[in-house]
């Protein structure tokens, strides 16, 4: 399957049109609207909007977009570059991903080159949209610049849910979280589809909210799941929190939410006690990741798989100590 | 066909053919601008690294870290393992905070020094060998519409987020940060910011648009403006922050005589008592002219000067002093502080009142309007009708002239009760001296206060007009008792128990005493009758404006009075007006918790009538607000009885006095 992903990416990495085309960001900019289309659906209750963005993905009318409430309507209307409107087939969601295959009966669309490799921290992207749904009938999208501000794995929350997708995101450092705007193009300074706009969403971190896309190989590799009819929500949302007395680690009572992690007591001759963990250290993460409160630390813990090292950062006399506690237990022992 | 094979065919037929790749030329504008925003970031990344959540601070503990906590960013100015950040990853309570360095390794740090001015804290933690030098941008080469690029590791430790901009104006914030276009956020704070040649223009932070009135810094994240504090500006602080020291706004101590705090004359008013203004030997009177050889012309210029320096800097003062061939530069230093001790007001007892031009050829100063009964002035002899020229404080010596009530006003906000005074007189009988000595403001509101001046007083005439209050957009029109004459008069807002639409009937009670005292008595209606919202104190305001705009107001003599349901309302009113209202007698209402009032300062000092003195509530308020230098008083609420409105009016026409 993989390969198959890297095929399809290499062969379309080319396109006559693109290479011949001279690359200043209006050529990238009027490519980049040909190839997005206006979507318009359900909504309008609520406060929730009845149009957001798509990308056409093969000439035959196959358009990648986000699944959302816009899609639950009897009739989803694709409105083209050149005004064209189609009534639109849902082909399938994948819930993991967050994204949707609309199909259309038309031909010989204008598809956009995909990039091969993926963009970091610093490259200039532009995005096409129909942000604010202010672009109607053969009106293009609108375009967006700016660059990638980080390449990170998405921890993301809608209301008080978290987003599905924890892949990696292409976080930007300009604002595309605006109703109409899912769906949309992310493409490169050589006029290269990067990746599609992701739905509106908050960083669990602090509550910020994102502006961000998924790359276009977690895409392509979402229309092969959905295509494969395997597109699904990961079994398991969530790996249950650990109880770290397991490692031999009490820490002090919970008293509020944010109770920060310090260490209490240590079992004699338990993992934490061969790690060397001391009384009145104070977790402050767990491998890579920092953990601030005792809720964090039992639950970073129990995202480690079974078997895998637990590693703890701990503050002990104002200094950083690292432990190894060795691997994970089980989370609960066989009677 | 499976789905896989089938999204490589669509894919492929779109390639319709495929030449041999090659770089397109017409493309170098874009790829030249981000190689060169790679390299400026490129130059700097290994001095920027991640502050992560604060583990152990009170806040967290009390649970109140908000959702804005979370990774942010932190620059290292020395290599020895010396961090900057922002005190909102490193909070005033953190004792200690983890740091990720570019290397991945995850160390501990301890705040040193704070600049609570720019919201900047100094971290040391060990040496962090390999950390790039910063060069700093010269603030004189920068330009708004550079290019400037915001970098953090509040996204990934391992990788350096990215987000880039133009400089959008330079001296933003009082002078104290340069505003950018950059997508800036919690991530990045404390992150440099830096030109397209990777040199540090400054430190990212979340300063407040305080100017405009704007939210906290850190609700501007998503808004397209963002700040950053002067690298040079902050190098020029490190030496004291290394030594561990909190840098905080330096006071200087003055007050100016113009209630504009932008476009106002900077003429200085008042001085304030040991302060760095009057070791400097400032005086009322003076007008400012330079800061640091910054040209001063506005009370904002002074302000823009001063912002940027902290307790501790010493600053060059120049002043105009004198008119005409008597005017003079006076040039002087002075060391800043971080904070007075409580203004305390200090009066003549006595109220003075502007003459007019038109009818007094001679306008050598303010007249002696009334004299309070067993005040300093009446134990001076001073009696009413005189005309003060001068006043001569006994500590400095010098006789400055005052040619209006706020002129004397500047010269007692200098001083403390107890300190004597000498006032130079003219009365029908010539010129005289007379030496006060002078006392603490009153409390409570005496048996009798100055009348209005009685030749407004016709008995064919309505001694006071009641009118409805007719401006746009006043949801609950207010009813106005508006006394006669044409002198500004202080006005006395009625906050009376919610009853929907005010009946100009209910203007009744207030009519006698607003005659009397001269006292425009402003009574609004609630938007519903049963209870005062929140929203009806837009509507006082603006009905207070309407009234402005019609019959000349004093300013300085605002009061905001209400009685059961009405005086919580008075407080919502009064704390909304902030340094417009001059006094508040809420009845038996407690001060709302969310309601807080300035310390006290020369201009903006009030009297409060609190009016059960027992109560714990009350009690707790009362010391609150006595030592922020306020007057608080007794004025007992009589059961069911209606508003004392003779005592309220009597109050309100007092609150100037001087």
């Amino acid at each position: 399957m993989t390969r198959r992903v890297a095929l399809a990416v290499f062969v379309a990495t080319t396109m006559v049109e693109l290479v011949r085309a001279e690359a200043s960001p209006q050529t990238v900019a009027a490519a980049a609207a040909r190839s997005v289309v206006k979507i318009y659906g359900a909504g309008g209750v609520r406060g929730l909007e009845a149009y957001q963005s798509g990308v056409i993905m093969s000439p035959d009318g196959r358009i990648v977009t986000a699944m959302s409430t816009v899609l639950d309507s009897e009739g989803i209307d694709c409105v083209l570059d050149d005004g064209r409107r189609f009534e639109a087939k849902l082909v399938g969601v994948d819930p993991r991903r967050e994204l949707a295959i609309l199909s259309i009966a038309a031909a010989d669309l204008p598809v956009l080159a995909t990039a091969s490799v993926r963009a970091t921290a610093g490259t200039r992207v532009f995005a096409v949209s129909n942000l604010f749904g202010v672009a109607v009938g053969d009106e293009r999208a609108s375009v967006q610049r700016g660059v990638v501000a980080a390449v990170v794995p998405l921890e993301a929350r809608r209301g008080a849910a978290d987003a599905p997708y924890r892949g990696d995101a292409y976080v930007l450092d300009f604002t595309t979280n605006n109703p109409g705007s899912p769906g949309g193009a992310l493409v490169d300074g050589q006029g290269r589809l990067i990746g599609v706009i992701g739905k509106e969403l908050r960083a669990t971190a602090n509550g910020i909210w994102l502006n961000y896309a998924m790359p276009i190989d977690e895409v392509l590799r979402g229309c092969e799941a959905i295509d494969a009819g395997i597109a699904s929500l990961p079994a398991t949302a969530e790996a249950p929190a650990f109880d770290v007395r397991r490692l031999g680690i009490v820490l002090v009572p919970n008293l509020l939410d944010r109770t920060p992690p310090f260490v209490e007591a240590i079992a004699p001759g338990s993992a934490a006690a061969r790690a060397g963990l001391e009384v009145d250290d104070l977790i402050v993460a767990v491998g890579p990741r920092a953990v601030g409160t005792r809720v964090g630390v039992e639950k970073e813990v129990g995202a480690i798989r079974e078997g895998d090292p637990v590693r703890l950062a701990l503050i002990r006399d104002g200094v950083v100590v690292e432990c190894d506690l060795g691997p994970r237990p089980a989370t609960e022992t066989t009677p | 066909m499976t789905g896989g094979v089938r999204w490589i065919l669509g894919m492929a037929a779109a390639a319709v053919a495929v030449s041999s790749w090659h770089e397109p030329r017409a493309g170098e504008p874009v790829r030249a601008e981000e190689e060169a925003f790679r390299a400026a970031v490129s130059r700097v990344a290994g001095a920027v690294v991640r502050i992560e959540p604060p583990a152990v601070t009170t806040a967290v503990i009390a649970a109140e870290a908000g959702a804005a906590a979370g990774p942010s960013s932190g620059v290292v100015v020395d290599p020895a393992g010396l961090i900057l950040t922002t005190d909102f990853a490193v909070p005033a309570d953190v004792r200690e905070t983890v740091v990720v360095l570019p290397d991945g390794r995850r160390v501990a740090a301890r705040p040193l020094g704070r600049d609570t001015s720019r919201g900047l804290v100094l971290l040391e933690t060990a040496p962090i060998p390999g950390a790039p030098p910063l060069e700093a941008v010269p603030r004189t080469s920068l330009e708004p519409g550079q290019w400037t690029i915001a970098v953090g590791r509040g996204w990934a430790a391992a990788d350096p987020g990215v987000s880039v901009g133009i400089l959008s104006a330079i001296d933003r914030a009082w002078g104290l940060a340069v505003q950018t276009d950059a997508a800036v956020s919690p991530m990045n704070y404390g992150g440099p910011l830096v030109d397209i040649a990777g040199r540090v223009i400054g430190v990212i932070a979340p300063l407040p648009a305080e100017p405009a009135r704007m939210m906290r810094g850190t609700e501007l994240y998503d808004a397209g403006i963002g700040f950053a504090v002067p690298l040079e500006d902050v190098l020029g602080c490190l030496p004291r922050l290394r030594r561990g020291e909190e840098l905080r706004p330096g006071v200087l101590g003055v007050g100016y005589e113009s209630r504009d705090p932008i476009n106002g004359e900077p003429v200085v008013a008042s001085v304030r008592q040991g302060s760095p203004a009057a070791r400097a030997g400032l005086r009322p009177g003076d007008r400012i002219t330079s800061i640091d050889r910054r040209a001063v012309r506005r009370v904002a210029d002074a302000r823009h000067a001063l912002a940027p320096r902290h307790a501790g800097d010493t600053i060059t003062i120049a002043v105009a002093r004198g008119d005409g061939e008597a005017r003079v530069t006076v040039t002087s230093t002075t060391t800043l502080v971080a904070a007075l001790p409580p203004w305390r007001r200090a009066i003549l007892g006595a109220i003075l009142a502007d003459r007019d031009a038109a009818e007094d050829t001679t306008p050598a100063g303010p007249g002696i309007e009334w004299v309070l009964p067993g005040g300093p002035a009446e134990a001076a002899g001073i009696a009413a009708g005189a005309t003060v020229v001068a006043v001569v404080s006994a500590g400095s010596g010098e006789r400055v002239a005052t040619p209006t009530a706020s002129a004397v006003a500047g010269v007692l906000a200098g001083l403390e009760p107890g300190d004597p005074v000498r006032l130079h007189l003219e009365t029908a009988g010539g010129e005289s001296v007379a030496d006060v000595r002078l006392a603490d403001m009153i409390r409570t509101v005496p048996a009798e206060g100055p009348l209005a001046a009685t030749t407004a007083i016709d008995a064919n005439a309505d001694a006071a007009r009641v009118v409805r209050v007719k401006a746009v957009d006043l949801v609950e029109a207010p009813v106005a008792i508006l006394p006669a004459g044409t002198s500004p008069a202080p006005v006395l807002i009625w906050c009376g128990p919610p009853r929907g639409t005010v009946d100009e009937s209910d203007a009744a009670v207030w009519k006698a005493a607003a005659a009397t005292t001269g006292v425009i008595v402003l009574l609004p209606g609630s938007s519903t009758p049963r209870e005062w919202k929140q929203d009806d104190v837009d509507t006082v305001i603006r009905g207070l404006q309407a009234v402005a705009g019609d019959r000349a107001v004093d300013p300085a003599r605002v009061a905001v009075a209400g009685q059961g349901a009405g005086g919580g309302f008075a407080w919502l009113v009064a704390a909304a007006l902030g340094d417009a209202c001059a006094g508040v007698a809420a009845g038996d209402a407690d001060m709302p918790t969310r309601v807080s009032f300035d310390e006290a300062q020369p201009g903006d000092g009030k009297w409060f009538l609190f009016g059960d003195e027992r109560a714990a509530a009350a009690h707790d308020a009362r010391g609150r607000l006595e030592r922020a230098g306020h007057a608080v008083g007794t004025l007992p609420v009589a059961a069911g009885a209606g508003p004392p409105a003779a005592v309220l009016c009597r109050w309100a026409s007092l609150l100037g006095l001087l």
